[in-house]
């Protein structure tokens, strides 16, 4: 330092001074508006406001630390638990159910929710008889799921049943002409990083196995039934999944119930189990069958 | 290892009643008909839409009887960590189940208790499962 200050003359020491703390001044003022922004940070993390809960997702999610695909969407490419509800009542039975407290009204002179009871089990619960859960039940059944997707396809395999949805992403109508099916006609397509999977083309059928728990009110959607399914990672090992049922002919209104499927990446070395429920079903409508 | 899993399983889900994967429990089984048996395994069906495995039954009169019950899913069981070989032919168990509906001798086998004291839940429900009555 001194050899520095040597060259430089009287007057220019004079000035030297003045231009450091001007400088010290100017770094603080910059410095100021950070120190204000982790100030505030501090004092939102205190009241609990973190980025996860004030915009509905993690800053993970938000980022790149979400699995994506080389194309950069969201890749959901995996193993998982099956759908799970955020609330609701629980079902005496192993699968998901939807919460009756979200039900609107019913459509005044539409179609019956619940379907009644005729003393006949192939039709009280036609389940027993391997008879297909459809979507949505068969989707919220107790059983793993693997999804496969490509740029133009996403592939969704259930255990149970083995239920298989193959959900065009190419930007392509739903099919014309179709008779009314158990799983629907679906496509997909994205908007940002979420995939809305659009449904319809259903056949009359179960929507759910709240039956389990109340015979009596078997939960029936028609065959204007039409659902909307949103898919977004809520973290890198949580998917948000959403089902918006539409059925005019039952609901006044649309109305949606939130899930979540949990990434389970150690499942996929086992994989998915086979499911042929006419293997051995032995007791069908209640008349066990021999030894 | 699998099998402590298992085991603890039972300790928490102990006396709940079995739920049934593809069809409800009511339309098979008669909740107010609990059954608890002792014998010895004779067959075990490690199939879809559920387990079966068979238990001859020796009665007061001293009169064997083969009963049959049904568990959760392979699948479920499996993923559960339950191998396929939890229960064989000539083990002596106690289940615990409510029996069919058509008064045949066949029940829901949602807990199995071997004689060193170890139960193994066999049912097909993970964790949403309710209370017995």
């Amino acid at each position: 330092m001194r050899k520095l200050f040597a060259s430089v003359n009287v007057k220019d020491q004079a000035l030297e001074r003045p231009v450091k703390r001007a400088k010290l001044a100017r770094i603080l003022w910059l410095s100021l508006p950070v120190c204000g922004v982790f100030l505030a940070a501090l004092a939102l993390g205190s009241l609990g406001w973190t980025p996860e809960n004030v915009y509905g997702q993690s800053s993970a999610a938000a980022g790149k630390e979400i699995p994506r695909t080389a194309d950069g969407k969201p890749d959901f490419n995996g193993i998982y638990e099956w759908p799970k509800a955020l609330s609701g009542e629980m079902c005496k039975c192993s699968a998901t159910i939807f919460d009756k407290t979200r039900f609107p009204p019913l459509k005044p002179g539409g179609e019956p929710f619940f379907e009644p009871r005729t003393g006949d089990p192939r039709h009280d619960e036609p389940r027993d008889f391997c008879m297909p859960a459809g979507f949505p039940a068969g989707m919220l059944s107790a059983n793993a799921l693997q999804i496969s997707q490509t740029k133009n396809y996403m592939v969704i395999v259930h255990e149970f049943q083995r239920m298989t949805r193959i959900i065009p992403l190419d930007g392509r109508p739903h099919r014309e002409g179709l008779e009314p099916t158990y799983y629907g006609d679906s496509v997909g397509h994205w908007e940002g990083d979420t995939l809305v999977v659009d449904t319809t083309e259903f056949k009359r059928w179960q929507l759910d196995d709240y039956f389990y728990t109340n015979p009596k009110e078997y939960r029936m959607h028609s065959d204007a039934f039409h659902t909307i399914e949103r898919m977004r990672w809520k973290d890198p090992t949580t998917v948000a999944y959403q089902i918006t049922i539409d059925d005019p002919k039952i609901f006044t209104t649309s109305w949606s119930q939130d899930f979540e499927m949990k990434a389970k990446p150690d499942w996929d070395k086992a994989g998915l189990y086979e499911y042929v429920c006419e293997e051995n079903n032995r007791c069908p409508g209640g008349k066990c069958q021999g030894q | 290892m699998r099998l402590r899993a298992f085991f603890l399983s039972a300790v928490i889900l102990s006396g709940a009643i079995p739920a049934m994967a593809h069809h409800s429990f009511t339309a098979e089984f008669d909740e107010s008909k609990p059954v608890k048996m002792t014998g010895t395994v004779t067959k075990v069906e490690w199939q879809n839409p559920h387990i079966w495995f068979f238990v001859d039954v020796k009665g007061d009169d001293g009169r064997v009887t083969n009963w049959g019950f049904a568990g959760g899913a392979p699948g479920q069981l499996m993923r559960r960590g339950i191998p396929r070989d939890s229960i064989k032919p000539g083990m002596t168990v106690i289940v615990e189940g409510f029996r069919a509906k058509d008064g045949s001798n066949n029940a829901s086998g949602g807990k199995v208790t071997f004689p060193d004291g170890r139960s193994v839940f066999t049912a097909g429900s993970e964790d949403q499962v309710p209370k017995a009555k």
